[in-house]
């Protein structure tokens, strides 16, 4: 009976994961990552695959606002910054360990998504940019003020709480954040998949094509803007809860621009307005920032070609040559959509599949539809 | 006292505020353009003037050198502009998320190059030494280098001409065409390519020359990162004054230059806290009245 | 009580006067035309009248509510819907979400009936509209006559008590047309209360199926009445005459 079962349960799986290509390659994308701690890799690197998670989930949270609800934010860097010093205040005054003050911080993020949505999304484009821009800043500015340094620790931020695993030794801690960060980065983007193709999605969709035939659907854009902003907030908080326990420390810095930056940079690269090409993007990113340019690169030019040291403004070229490839991918393609439509149609397919209850005339469209060729 | 400090130095910067807001303003009237990199123009041109200042021209005369400099730099930027127009910004026009994106990625880029350039450091930007603007006057008790009052004339009068250059002349007149109804200009037979660059060097050379005289005249040094204040200082004062609208720019700029001083005056530590006055001002405005003082309603339906 | 009732309404641009003091009336189950050279201010009108102007004086009146300087979306709630001249698809959603999109307003979800699903509704709005072919194709794919129809899928999928079709035949071929036409009354049957006001170009084609006729010219009312009358009526003549169209 339990053969049975778990019989049925495989054969919904396939049909659910196998049969469809892109949710197969993200499935082989899957196992790949579990195992690379099974290539005995270093903590060092580990770290380069953890950034990656975290910049992944950072980068999904602002597509889902940006690239499937048309909203533009320039300012992301916000959340990630109230999740890194939600979670720290949470320890410095309530001992609150990481695991408990990860869902406050989540619901912080999530009030302050509505707060700070609330007059940006009466305005488009232009001014919604600027203002998302200017966000971060006046939070970054106040936190840095000198009469509340007790609070928030001024320019260098607040340190000594102990983040997730303390209590184990480097490699295996290394490990253990990959995990757990992967595991995160699954769902989050597991969750934001099933919102922006389920029916919200849709009206999400809608707003990105054309605000104002939406309006004309009977839709509130307005509510459905500021839901598409809570809920990229609220995944943008848990990059930056995750990342000050990575790293132990929550600064002005993660206000910054350059964070609010990294998700375009990463978007672009993966494809925007999919929900898999940050994570792409995320991964390419990470890899090429902190492998290729960091570590490989110099590496070689040692050993191959004895250069001995890097030319000083090594680190300022880096964030020049990405954003210079973002600017060149920006103006070749500057929407990358074409994806996304696949996918909405299959999960169109999959949605009337598992509406039983349908009437023949739905059965006879699905005959047709499988039966001309795709 | 406090309040002839607020008085005197809140007209001076409103002055010049106003040149820049005007040139950030203009290029979005015209082509609906939101350029975030008008801050980057401004530090460029802060830079360039210490550049070509390093150069010495006209060995023995320090103020024509200077003089020299300011023309060179405010050219420079032009030229500069004029390009990344072409290259960037021409072919991502009508689609506003790809003209953010690449704006902010130059003023990311711009940054860079001159982190590589000129280094972590922050140059120090002054008139030559020894010069009469370093020497001060007094007005209404207060102390104000000749610099400011350089600055402040200045800034009027290239206001001024501006505004007279856009009612009287033929250009002036295709560009409020363009800002109100762009097709219909094209029909009328406008180049609107051409216009577009013309105003995004104008822009851009306000934006530079409001950005010697700042950072010479008030700020004394500059940096690769400081463009976002001027964007933040431009956005401001173009959305309490109304996107679009130049008396709106004029009159937005000595508001918020007055309230930037009552804050850094009034307020403990406030000048650690004046950066906060735009952006506070910006989202008091988006609540309060979305389209500002002056403008229109562009904002609501198309 | 009338089911529209415009009173004296006004819109003016700058200087330019849209909308100058019209007044009209449509009842339950009426289907009424709105005529007059380009320029005379229908677009406008139905702006005004779905929420996305507000007018300067004059009021509009639906099913007895006052529904001045209402958002557009609660105007809909309310059972207005309206097409657009130039269609508005969402271009990068296929068909079917297109109309699952007004399926989601909370007037549209209210008229799902509880035993079918969204995507089954939305199938049927788009089989009464003879869509059902290209119900999976993004609608950025889908060629002009179809996207006409989707408009109007759109519109119905709130089932309005007042429907406006912004020339519903523009650009269609004589088969569409004729098409068009027969499902515009077939709708009419099938919906009894509904009023319907159509904006339209193609005079002959407005002309078999409306009840009553409005003509505006440069923002005025200048006459009303039925069909026959309208097309005998001199001023309106001079006006079409006069004007190049």
């Amino acid at each position: 009976m339990v053969m049975g079962y778990l019989r049925r349960a495989y054969s919904s799986f396939a049909a659910h994961v196998f049969d469809v290509p892109p949710r197969l390659m993200a499935f082989l994308f899957l196992m790949i990552l579990l195992l690379v701690p099974a290539a005995g890799l270093g903590p060092y690197y580990l770290s380069i695959m953890i950034y990656a998670n975290v910049v992944a989930i950072l980068a999904a949270s602002w597509d889902l606002l940006v690239g499937r609800t048309g909203q533009i934010s320039l300012g992301h860097a916000i959340f990630f910054g109230i999740g890194g010093y939600s979670s720290a205040l949470l320890f410095k005054y309530y001992a609150l360990s990481v695991w408990v003050a990860i869902p406050i911080a989540l619901l912080i993020g999530s009030l302050a998504a509505l707060v700070i949505g609330f007059p940006c999304l009466r305005v488009k484009g232009p001014y919604l940019a600027l203002v998302t821009m200017a966000f971060p800043l006046i939070i970054s500015n106040t936190v840095k003020w000198s009469p509340l340094v007790d609070i928030f620790g001024g320019e260098f931020g607040l340190r000594g709480f102990p983040g997730f695993f303390p209590f184990l030794p480097i490699l295996q801690q290394r490990t253990a954040e990959y995990y757990f960060t992967l595991v995160l980065l699954f769902v989050s983007s597991v969750l934001m998949y099933k919102t922006a193709n389920s029916k919200t999605g849709i009206v999400f969709m809608s707003i990105l094509d054309d605000e104002m035939a939406s309006k004309a659907c009977g839709i509130n854009v307005t509510r459905y803007k500021l839901l598409s902003f809570m809920i990229s907030g609220l995944f943008g908080t848990l990059a930056g809860c995750v990342q000050a326990n990575l790293l132990r420390v929550a600064n002005p810095p993660m206000f910054e621009l350059t964070i609010s930056f990294l998700p375009i940079i990463v978007t672009f690269l993966g494809g925007i307005g999919t929900i898999y090409g940050p994570i792409v993007g995320a991964y390419i990113y990470a890899l090429l920032d902190r492998y290729v340019l960091a570590d490989l690169l110099p590496r070689l030019l040692r050993e191959n070609f004895q250069v001995m040291s890097l030319p000083s403004g090594y680190d300022f070229a880096k964030l020049l040559v990405f954003t210079l490839i973002v600017l060149i991918l920006v103006i070749k393609w500057p929407r990358g959509v074409s994806r996304f439509t696949t996918d909405k149609l299959e999960d169109l397919e999959e949605a009337r599949d598992l509406d039983e209850r349908g009437p023949r005339i739905w059965k006879t469209y699905k005959k047709k539809k499988s039966s001309t060729p795709a | 006292m406090l309040i002839e400090q607020i008085i005197v130095y809140g007209a001076i910067s409103g002055g010049v505020y106003a040149l820049l807001a005007l040139g950030f303003t203009l290029i979005y009237g015209v082509s609906r353009v939101v350029n975030l990199a008008h801050g980057s123009f401004y530090m460029l041109a802060a830079y360039m003037f210490v550049f070509f200042g390093t150069f010495g021209f006209f060995g023995s005369d320090p103020m024509l050198a200077s003089i020299l400099a300011l023309v060179l730099a405010v050219i420079f930027v032009g030229a500069v502009s004029s390009i990344t127009y072409r290259l960037a910004i021409h072919p991502v026009i009508g689609d506003e998320v790809a003209v953010l994106v690449v704006t902010v990625s130059l003023a990311i880029i711009f940054q860079q190059l001159m982190l590589l350039w000129f280094g972590a450091s922050f140059p120090r930007v002054s008139w030559p030494a020894g010069s009469v603007l370093l020497e001060s006057t007094s007005i209404l008790g207060v102390s104000v280098e000749y610099s400011l009052i350089l600055a402040f004339v200045v800034s009027l009068v290239l206001f001024a001409s501006l505004l007279v250059f856009i009612t009287r002349t033929k250009i002036g007149k295709a560009m409020r065409a363009v800002s109100q109804d762009r097709e219909v200009a094209m029909l009328m037979g406008i180049n609107t390519d051409r216009l577009y660059m013309l105003t995004m060097v104008i822009s851009a050379m306000l934006a530079a020359l409001a950005g010697i005289f700042i950072t010479a005249s008030i700020e004394k040094f500059t940096g690769p990162w400081l463009w976002f204040k001027p964007l933040t200082l431009s956005f401001s004062i173009v959305i309490l004054g109304g996107l679009g609208s130049i008396k709106g720019s004029l009159l937005g700029g000595f508001i918020i230059a007055f309230a930037e001083k009552t804050v850094t005056v009034m307020v403990p530590e406030g000048g650690a806290i004046v950066g906060v006055v735009p952006l506070a001002v910006i989202i008091a405005v988006l609540l309060v009245r979305p389209k500002g003082l002056f403008g229109k309603r562009i904002e609501m339906e198309e | 009580m009338h089911l529209l009732e415009v009173n004296n309404l006004t819109k003016s641009f700058g200087g330019l006067t849209a909308i100058s003091n019209v007044s009209f009336h449509i009842d339950e189950g009426e289907m009424v035309g709105i005529i007059g050279p380009n320029g005379a201010g229908k677009t406008t009108l139905f702006n005004l009248l779905s929420g996305f102007l507000e007018p300067d004086s004059g009021n509009v009146t639906f099913k007895g509510e006052n529904i001045n300087g209402l958002a557009p979306y609660r105007i809909v709630n309310k059972g207005i819907a309206r097409t657009f001249q130039v269609v508005r698809p969402f271009r990068h959603l296929p068909v079917i979400a297109n109309v699952m999109v007004a399926l989601k307003s909370p007037r549209g979800a209210r008229k799902i009936e509880w035993i079918k699903t969204m995507e089954r509704k939305a199938a049927e709005i788009l089989e009464d509209v003879g869509l059902s072919e290209v119900m999976l194709e993004p609608a950025g794919n889908v060629g002009h006559g179809d996207l006409k129809r989707l408009e109007i899928a759109k519109a119905l999928a709130t089932e309005p008590d007042l429907l406006m079709l912004d020339e519903p035949f523009g650009g269609l071929n004589p088969l569409e047309t004729d098409f068009l036409t027969k499902s515009i009354m077939r709708m009419h049957l099938d919906e009894p209360s509904r009023g319907v006001l159509i904006v339209e170009h193609k005079l002959y084609a407005l002309m078999k199926i409306v009840e009553r006729v409005i003509v505006l010219h440069m923002g005025e009312k200048i006459a009303e009445g039925k069909p026959e009358e309208i097309a005998k009526n001199e001023k309106v003549i001079e006006v079409y005459m006069g004007k190049a169209t």
